[in-house]
């Protein structure tokens, strides 16, 4: 007892230090990555998660937005909060979110989750700025690599009171029922195909059945589909984020599936509104929209089209 | 000694290799007691007699490493090196291998024109200070803005420990080449060196700086004419009164006639340069022409410069004009002036000429215009008066606060304040409050948030009554919000409104509804109550923690989601100070509230076991 409350005290040091998005040392970083693989080995790769719940999609490293979004939900342990990926990159402060995120997530592991976004890899983030990002503000790669390695531990999927199914991207063609993801070996990079693959990259579409999707990994996949999967596993509704949708939530395939979104403006420029999907202990659910918060101290991207383009 | 001179001056110098520097003893650097004492503080370990020598080569040997940020830290150190080295070595060798280094990356050269800027008492104080000229110049050359701007403000810094004598024969020189150069990045370097040379300057010498600044004026590339422009101010301030009129008055002219926008944008502080020199007359006669082509925003700030009515009169006409401008920028930045324009104009003109300029901006089709004058508009209140506010003014508020846009909605609001002290509340709880209650229910929750923040305000002004008529639904109402911090400042609101309208009152009207909230079927719902009963603890009497609080907490303490119930521990945190601060209740601590800790210690949750035990320690109750 003795030993957790020294440790709760550093947590909420930390948290209260991201939460003004100032970035912990090297060091720190390296022991909150210990900590928090030891908390998330012990999830499930379709983790259980009961409601209420507050649902949010792709944050990408906007980390005031993220800042935002608890001024909408609530604080976090006060809400209860499901992520389904794709923390870092595009974004200028992947650092502070992740960090912030993972801090939560170690801190009051029964009121947060973390699901594992496609860019959770060391591959995607070499590209997309997070490896960047890492070695600007570090000025090595050695947190990069914490954190890499661990966004392998994150589980796959969350499962809420057995109905709603959420993940970051869609279904696969080799996973028809929970039990299947609930069998595969998650700690590992994202594979360029297979059933992990597909369930961080995948998409729905308005065609049936299985497509090729344009991304170059996972699948597009139809109403058909997800029909047949929601009611062979006694489910709902599939809720995933994974798609830039302008209301920052869109329902598809007859309510099958709803596509969350919570980055505003994505990627500084896109103007789109986010969206998170509060759920009620009566599994009632409730979307709240939002718009970009106030920027202090960031680049200003003008959302303003100049005179000369009219 | 010759050894190592060779290794400062050697491009390759390999320093790190400890045998050598050994064998440097200490008497062969000329190491002062200042030199001691200041490395010491510095935390460096100078003091033992082998290792002085040490630590300076590695500092050298840093300069050349591979690695940018050793590079960086060794020129950070520079003034350690040159303490060890004198000030004779240094001069010597220290600074001819910096001239030679300056091949590196900017931030380095940035570092370095920044030391090199405080290297005077390096070098041997004041008589040798045009030794650290040379490199400066160098860096003053580099393509980078930055660390050219860096080596110019560096060399001005020196420039104030030289005598006559050095800038004639070191500082002038300087000037000289660079202005000379055949980059602009030189010659745009130079233009600020000129004013400080001017005032040691010989009068002969004087006549040939003045044709040099004035050809940089003339210089072909836009950057040098911008930094001659930016530079002008100061070169003026140094001129004789004749000077200003004859020689100042026609650069200023000449740039402020250029054809890139950007050079003339820096003309405008020159001008109130020469505007404060000048007496009115001379003004009117030399300058109101070029203002009449200087349409810039920026002019605004001469008004106040220059008190002349006719001058003031011909702003406000040009200030109209603005207005109008087809640049949505320009009217944007024209709205910022508005207070200023109060000042220049009689009420009348304001009245008759500037309020239908300001309704067309009203409705001007860019929304930052808009925005520019919601925050700006009421900067003419004061002028208008009571009276004529409300006449004139009040109408274009009602429109702005219903405008499309939320900042602009935002911007009006945060000026309530401003409007409230001309027209005073009744006024304005007549005529603005409807517009006001429709941004209660805003869309934009920070527009909400706004108005709530200002409703203590309007309770304190407006009394009970009118709050109860009014004000209590929407109060209440903002705790159901769907926000989560207008729920929250709901709270906060209601703390205040208790400390206006007394505890009584809250019994009576507030303390009711918040509990019923408890029986929300959302636990976001059900959390506000708690939430309101710690913040309003401190607020209201034990009693009313006896009779309407503790049953209701009593309640959540069993409430099925541990979300609520570990916020009913932290909640006994702020209620139990205030029930034992009184005798009638204080035996509730050890009974009640006792009570729930002790279930809530044993709470199958980990974080309501956490916070229950947290309670218990903050509260020194032991359960």
């Amino acid at each position: 007892m003795e030993v957790a409350q020294v440790d709760f005290g550093l947590l909420d040091e930390w948290i209260s230090q991201l939460f003004e998005c100032k970035q912990i040392s090297e060091a720190n970083v390296k022991k909150l990555c210990e900590k928090a693989k030891e908390v998330l080995m012990l999830e499930s790769n379709v983790q259980p998660v009961k409601c209420p719940v507050t649902v949010c999609g792709d944050i990408h490293g906007q980390f005031h937005d993220l800042a935002e979004l608890f001024k909408i939900g609530g604080n976090s342990p006060d809400t209860n909060y499901l992520f389904m990926g794709d923390y870092v990159d595009r974004g200028y402060y992947s650092v502070e979110t992740v960090t912030l995120l993972v801090a939560m997530k170690v801190r009051y592991p029964e009121r947060i989750t973390i699901l594992r976004g496609n860019h959770e890899s060391r591959q995607i983030t070499q590209v997309y700025g997070f490896y960047d990002e890492c070695l600007r503000k570090y000025g090595n790669a050695e947190v990069w690599k914490q954190f890499t390695d661990l966004f392998d531990y994150f589980p796959l999927t969350a499962l809420i009171e057995d109905q709603i199914f959420c993940l970051h991207g869609g279904l696969s063609p080799s996973i028809d029922t929970l039990d299947h993801i609930r069998s595969l070996d998650r700690v590992q990079e994202v594979p360029h195909e297979g059933p992990m693959c597909d369930l961080l990259w995948s998409d729905p579409d308005d065609r049936c059945g299985w497509g090729i999707s344009p991304r170059g990994a996972g699948y597009t996949f139809g109403q058909d589909i997800s029909e047949s999967f929601n009611h062979k596993n006694g489910l709902s509704l599939i809720a995933r984020a994974h798609q830039l949708v302008m209301e920052g939530y869109n329902w598809c395939q007859d309510k099958n599936v709803v596509t969350i979104f919570s980055a505003p403006n994505y990627c500084y420029r896109c103007g789109n509104q986010a969206a998170i999907m509060e759920i009620d202990e009566n599994m009632k659910y409730t979307f709240l929209q939002f718009d970009p918060a106030p920027r202090r101290g960031e680049p200003h991207v003008s959302r303003r089209t100049p005179d000369y383009f009219l | 000694m010759e050894n190592e001179k060779m290794e400062i001056d050697g491009v390759e110098l390999s320093m790190s290799d400890s045998t050598k520097t050994s064998e440097i003893t200490s008497d062969d650097i000329p190491m002062e007691d200042s030199a001691i004492n200041h490395s010491s503080t510095d935390g460096t370990t100078v003091d033992g007699e082998n290792d002085t020598v040490y630590p300076i080569a590695v500092l050298i040997d840093e300069l050349k490493h591979e690695d940018l940020s050793l590079r960086l830290n060794a020129i950070r150190s520079l003034n350690t090196i040159a303490l060890a080295l004198g000030a004779q070595r240094t001069r010597d060798e220290l600074i001819s291998f910096l001239d030679e280094s300056i091949d590196d990356e900017d931030e380095v050269l940035l570092v370095l024109a920044e030391e090199l800027g405080r290297f005077v008492q390096y070098v041997g104080g004041d008589e040798y200070a045009y030794t650290i000229i040379r490199p400066l110049e160098n860096l003053a050359s580099t393509e980078e803005p930055v660390v050219r701007d860096k080596a110019v403000e560096s060399i001005n810094v020196i420039s104030d420990a030289m005598d006559q004598s050095q800038v004639e024969k070191y500082l002038v020189p300087c000037i000289a080449r660079l202005s000379q150069g055949d980059w602009f990045t030189s010659r745009s370097s130079a233009a600020k060196l000129y004013p400080k040379a001017y005032v040691k300057a010989l009068p002969e010498t004087k006549e040939k700086l003045k044709i040099g600044f004035e050809k940089l004026c003339n210089d072909e590339t836009p950057m040098t004419r911008r930094s001659a422009a930016g530079s002008l101010k100061d070169f003026i301030s140094v001129l004789s009164p004749e000077d200003v009129v004859e020689y100042g008055i026609k650069n200023f002219v000449f740039l402020s006639n250029d054809d890139q926008d950007s050079v003339r944008l820096l003309t405008i502080e020159p001008l109130i340069e020469i505007a404060q020199i000048l007496t009115g007359e001379q003004n009117l006669k030399h300058l109101s022409e070029s203002l009449n082509k200087l349409c810039s925003d920026k002019s605004w700030r001469l008004a106040r410069a220059l008190k002349d009515d006719s001058l003031q009169a011909h702003l406000g006409e040009v200030g109209l004009q603005l207005m109008e401008d087809q640049e949505a920028e320009v009217r944007g930045a024209v709205c910022t002036q508005l207070a200023g324009f109060s000042e220049i104009m009689s009420l009348d003109t304001l009245i008759e000429k500037v309020l239908p300029r300001l309704q067309t901006l009203s409705e001007d089709s860019m929304q930052h215009v808009r925005a520019n004058l919601a925050k700006n508009v009421t900067g003419l209140c004061e002028k208008f008066g009571p009276e004529k506010t409300v006449e004139h003014l009040l109408p274009l508020f009602l429109r702005i606060l219903k405008d499309s846009f939320p900042e602009v909605r935002l911007n009006i609001i945060s000026q309530l304040e401003q409007i409230n002290k001309v027209v005073g509340i009744e006024q304005l709880s007549q005529s603005l409050l409807p517009a006001i209650f429709e941004l209660a229910e805003d869309k934009q929750w920070r527009v909400r948030l706004a108005i709530i923040e200002y409703v203590p305000l309007l309770a304190s002004q407006l009394g009970v009554q009118f709050f109860d008529e009014k004000l209590s639904n929407l109060s209440m109402a903002w705790l159901g919000d769907p926000v989560y911090s207008i729920r929250n400042a709901a709270t906060v609101n209601l703390k205040a409104l208790i400390e206006v309208f007394g505890v009584e009152w809250a019994c009576k009207s507030i303390i009711p509804k918040i509990m019923a909230m408890a029986n929300h079927p959302n636990y976001l719902y059900r959390i506000t109550t708690i939430f309101a009963i710690t913040t309003l603890a401190p607020t209201v009497s034990s009693a009313v923690i006896r009779d309407l609080v503790l049953p209701t907490v009593e309640t959540l303490m069993n409430d099925p989601i541990p979300n609520i119930r570990f916020n009913v521990a932290k909640s006994l945190e702020a209620l139990t100070p205030v029930l034992k601060s009184d005798a009638a209740t204080s035996s509730l601590v050890d009974t009640k509230v006792k009570a729930i800790l002790k279930k809530l210690s044993e709470d199958p949750d980990q974080d309501v076991r956490f916070f229950a035990n947290k309670a218990s320690f903050a509260t020194g109750i032991t359960v």
